[in-house]
């Protein structure tokens, strides 16, 4: 069947619909960190988080981000919040006239995580008192989700839930490509990258174009940026064609000089016959693959790097002396490439429902700039109970305040600092926009 | 006075007169933008909708089991010549085809105020009329096409010569098929060609699509889809407004809901009438449900009331005359005497012959249609259905003991498999499928599947099992034809 007509069939189905929240949320709690002394790590979590609600979190961005604009609009009054509470409850359908509704509500409920949903025809807490058809989602910005627990076949270094420096830089080379792709081919400009706080980073795309996008488009955007395919049980899952894309070129440029590190050297995965077979059966020719396992298990102390030289030098040969094979030669051409790919390209998690903004899982979810996420360290975010100890450190010892010196936020004299900093500049780049868009509005309306 | 009203309600939300050219309907193609302005009577009224609803269910039976698209093009030209025959202008002399393209049109119209009523329905039309169009579209000539694109003043912002120039080596990369310096280029937004977006062949940049001429089939759906959708829309909020009376709103009501198969309603002439000893033989050709039913009949010496019911409309309907049936029945109960037989079983099976109570014909399925006067009422009674897949999937859900209604409905998804599995169906490959199409809902489909799945061959039929008797017609005519051959 044409891909065209099934396209039509999967528009109802796809993951990516801007449907609201995910109902089921796998219980989440607060790392309780085995600390020596009395300090705020040993405090209870429902303190912990009444101070950071009322002295870190940053609700005037926070509220600007989500308003699109100075004064309340739909954006933010219509938009649906949920909560998870410490009691494990999840709450849905929240929404909020203002940032202080919205703090009222945090210090109340104490959320240990809040989720940004989409925004309706009407305001969400009022849905139960509307007509059932009358509550419709209507825009939502673009978000994609990548998971570290994606790459657990191709990392060695931790799995599941854990993360260390050195798989991290998988998410580094993922955010490299999808900002490019997102910027270059779509046209995108405001693109917010979040560490989760967890295992993986999102990214929301809050251009008004982004936003207004029907969740079909939204499909065809995640099936454009999607080259990793099939499941467990297939070895080889990348195949791309004989003409790379643009877009695929580009890709491939950037994967050729993340790949020698992070593949070859850090997760060393051509170093064991466990690592080697698996990239092995990656080939589809039976000669090459013997050729090369034999000579790796003859000499197997061959770093990673030496053995792809091998398998690259190996792959060109058996092209060259195929020559009057042209089918086979050519399912060779490739081969190289396709490794690069299935083992560095981004893997975009296509169940992403949108839901995210995790607060908190275990550390504070916080933006991350993409030209500088190669030095992004997730050990380096600080969990609620390190901002707390932050903060209290700070107030032992301030110098006596001088005249007329302005009076700090509280989140400036954490290491949070930088990051709102940066969220507080990403929104402003937004707002011009905004304000550019409404003066030339403006000046439209007044030559009529 | 049907007229007036009939045309009232189209200019509701009308918006413009039809064009007076010399011919009514230049081009085959037709955008639906304008709604016809015609007199039409109600059993024209009825019977475009029907007819147009048949190739759109037909459309929907192969979409839903993927068939490839030639297939369905070839499937569409069939049940095109019997129910919604269309030509290209080449063939004007040979026939109508103004007459031809007046029902296209009127059909979607009123197709049209039918399904505008929820968002389900509309939603429904506006695929199939989308793939409908589409499969038009790819068929006619190009001439044609740019015709009516041209009529439509369908055009697209063409990417200059110095631009196409400078993107040429990504423009050639992202179109492999196309000879860049001689094709022309659209500048379009990539939501419009989603399709393509997502099968990563078109070239991208800043959020503009390059679309080459050779794609421009999916431009002109995207503005089919457009603007039907946009249609639906303004056609469900004005439709409360019309001021109707009875006639015509019980067609729009229900026309989503009439069946539209074969009626079966005189004994079938397949196999010619049988007797009662030919039913065992003929058992192979049976769908499960029916097999089901037998099976238990001979374990049991005895069926429920449904089960009798269900079983016996269907033995009616391959050509087992009453005679025969009590005969067939007697025998099959034969732990009960002849007395019992005669008191408590008899009487129902002679009811299905009409021969007892109201005298009623059951047929396993029967459409009347309805009295060809404007004035009468349509009573949508005349549509019965008994024995129908529908029927025995919706009505009278089995309850302990009993073992009507359709296996891809009333089994446990294991049983189900077990059953698949001991008539045949071992792959795992095909189970899963049936299974999964059994999860979705689709039991007809999955019967239709198991149909070819066990009567050799992919393209064993196209149109979706409607009714147990049509799946044994199939079934026996095959064998015939295999027998023959």
């Amino acid at each position: 069947m044409e891909p065209e007509i099934k396209t039509e069939d999967d528009m109802h189905v796809d993951a990516s619909e801007f449907q609201p929240v995910e109902e089921s949320l796998s219980a989440m709690q607060l790392e309780q960190p085995q600390g020596t002394g009395l300090d705020e790590r040993d405090m209870p979590v429902h303190e912990l988080m009444g101070v950071f609600y009322q002295r870190i979190f940053p609700y005037k961005t926070y509220y600007h981000w989500l308003n699109y604009d100075t004064v309340p609009t739909k954006s933010f009054t219509n938009r649906e919040f949920s909560f998870n509470l410490p009691n494990d409850v999840y709450v849905r359908y929240q929404s909020f006239n203002s940032h202080e509704e919205l703090k009222a509500e945090l210090l109340k409920e104490l959320p240990s995580k809040i989720d940004i949903g989409a925004v309706y025809t009407i305001k969400p807490k009022e849905k139960k008192t509307t007509r059932p058809g009358a509550f419709v989602p209507v825009e939502k910005e673009l978000v994609f989700d990548i998971d570290m627990t994606d790459y657990d076949e191709i990392r060695k270094c931790c799995s599941g839930g854990n993360v260390c420096i050195k798989c991290w830089q998988f998410m580094t080379v993922a955010i490299k490509i999808l900002d490019r792709a997102l910027r270059d081919d779509f046209g995108f400009k405001y693109l917010l990258w979040v560490y989760s706080g967890r295992r993986g980073v999102h990214c929301w795309i809050c251009d008004e174009r982004a936003r207004k996008l029907s969740n079909e488009a939204r499909s065809a955007i995640i099936a454009y940026l999607s080259v990793i395919k099939g499941g467990a049980q297939q070895a080889k899952k990348v195949f791309l064609p004989k003409a790379l894309h643009p877009s695929l070129q580009r890709s491939a440029d950037i994967l050729r000089s993340y790949f020698p590190q992070i593949v070859l050297k850090d997760q060393d995965l051509l170093n064991d016959d466990e690592g080697w077979k698996k990239i092995l059966q990656c080939i589809p020719d039976e000669e090459t693959r013997k050729t090369l396992s034999d000579a790796w298990n003859a000499d197997p102390s061959r770093t990673s790097t030496d053995k792809w030289t091998d398998l690259v030098s190996e792959l060109d040969s058996a092209i060259g002396t195929l020559k009057k094979n042209p089918k086979r030669a050519d399912a060779l051409k490739n081969v190289e490439l396709e490794i690069m790919f299935q083992y560095t390209y981004p893997r975009l998690d296509e169940n992403v429902s949108t839901h995210i903004n995790h607060l908190l899982k275990r550390r504070v979810c916080v933006p991350i700039d993409p030209e500088k996420c190669e030095n992004f360290d997730p050990h380096e975010v600080p969990t609620v109970a390190d901002l707390l100890c932050e903060l209290n450190k700070y107030s032992g010892n301030v110098p006596v305040k001088e005249e007329g010196e302005r009076k700090l936020h509280d989140y400036e004299k954490t290491s949070l600092k930088p990051y709102i900093k940066y969220f507080e500049n990403f929104v402003q780049g937004i707002f011009r926009e905004v304000r550019n868009k409404k003066r030339a509005a403006s000046i439209n309306d007044m030559e009529f | 006075m049907l007229r007036q009203q009939t045309s009232t309600l189209i200019r509701e939300y009308g918006t413009g007169e039809v064009k007076r050219n010399n011919k009514r309907y230049p081009h085959y193609l037709n955008f639906y933008d304008i709604p016809p302005m015609d007199n039409i009577s109600i059993e024209e009224f009825e019977k475009f909708a029907l007819d147009r609803l048949q190739v759109l269910k037909a459309l929907e039976a192969a979409t839903l089991r993927n068939k490839p698209e030639n297939e369905v093009k070839e499937h569409l030209q069939e049940l095109s010549k019997q129910y919604l025959p269309m030509h290209s202008n080449d063939s004007e002399r040979v026939y109508p085809l103004d007459e031809e393209r007046r029902k296209d049109h009127v059909s979607h119209f009123i197709l049209r105020l039918a399904y505008c009523r929820s968002e389900e329905l509309r939603s429904w039309f506006l695929k199939y009329e989308y793939i409908l169009f589409k499969l038009r579209y790819l068929t006619v000539s190009t001439k044609e096409r740019q015709e009516f694109l041209n009529h439509q003043n369908l055009t697209w912002k063409i990417l200059s010569r110095s631009d196409k120039d400078m993107m040429k080596a990504d423009l050639q990369a992202a179109s492999p098929h196309v000879v860049v310096d001689t094709e022309t280029f659209f500048e379009v937004e990539f939501e419009k060609v989603l399709d393509m977006v997502a099968r990563r062949s078109v070239h991208l940049r800043g959020g503009t699509a390059y679309v080459p001429i050779s794609d421009q089939v999916t431009l002109v759906m995207d503005e089919f889809k457009n603007r039907l959708a946009k249609a639906l829309e303004i056609t469900a909020k004005e439709f409360p407004k019309l001021d109707e009376d009875d006639r015509i709103m019980p067609i729009l009501n229900n026309i989503n809901r009439y069946y539209l198969g074969n009626s079966f309603a005189n004994s079938t002439k397949v196999t010619g009438n049988i007797t009662a000893f030919d039913v065992d033989r003929l058992v192979e050709h049976f769908p499960l449900c029916m097999r089901h039913l037998h099976r238990k009949l001979r374990d049991d010496k005895h069926l429920k009331h449904y089960g009798r019911m269900q079983y016996n409309l269907f033995l009616k309907g391959i050509g087992l005359p009453l005679e025969e049936a009590l005969i067939f029945w007697r025998k099959s109960f034969s732990k009960f005497s002849d007395e019992q037989f005669q008191k408590n079983y008899a009487y129902n099976v002679r009811h299905n012959y009409g021969m007892e109570g109201k005298r009623v014909n059951y047929t396993p399925y029967k459409y009347v249609y309805p009295e060809s006067k404007p004035a009468v009422k349509i009573h949508f009674a005349h549509f019965e259905t008994n024995g129908s897949c529908s029927k025995i999937i919706n009505n009278n859900q089995p309850g302990p003991e009993e073992h009507h209604g359709c296996p891809f409905r009333h089994f446990s998804e294991e049983s189900l498999r077990v059953t698949l599995a001991s008539v045949g169906v071992r792959n795992d490959a095909y189970i899963r499928e049936i299974i999964n199409l059994v999860r979705n809902k689709h039991y007809q489909v999955a019967c239709t599947r198991y149909y070819e799945i066990t009567r050799g061959g992919e393209r064993g039929m196209m149109d979706t099992i409607e009714h147990p008797n049509h799946f044994f017609e199939q079934s026996y005519k095959l064998s015939i034809k295999q027998g023959d051959s």
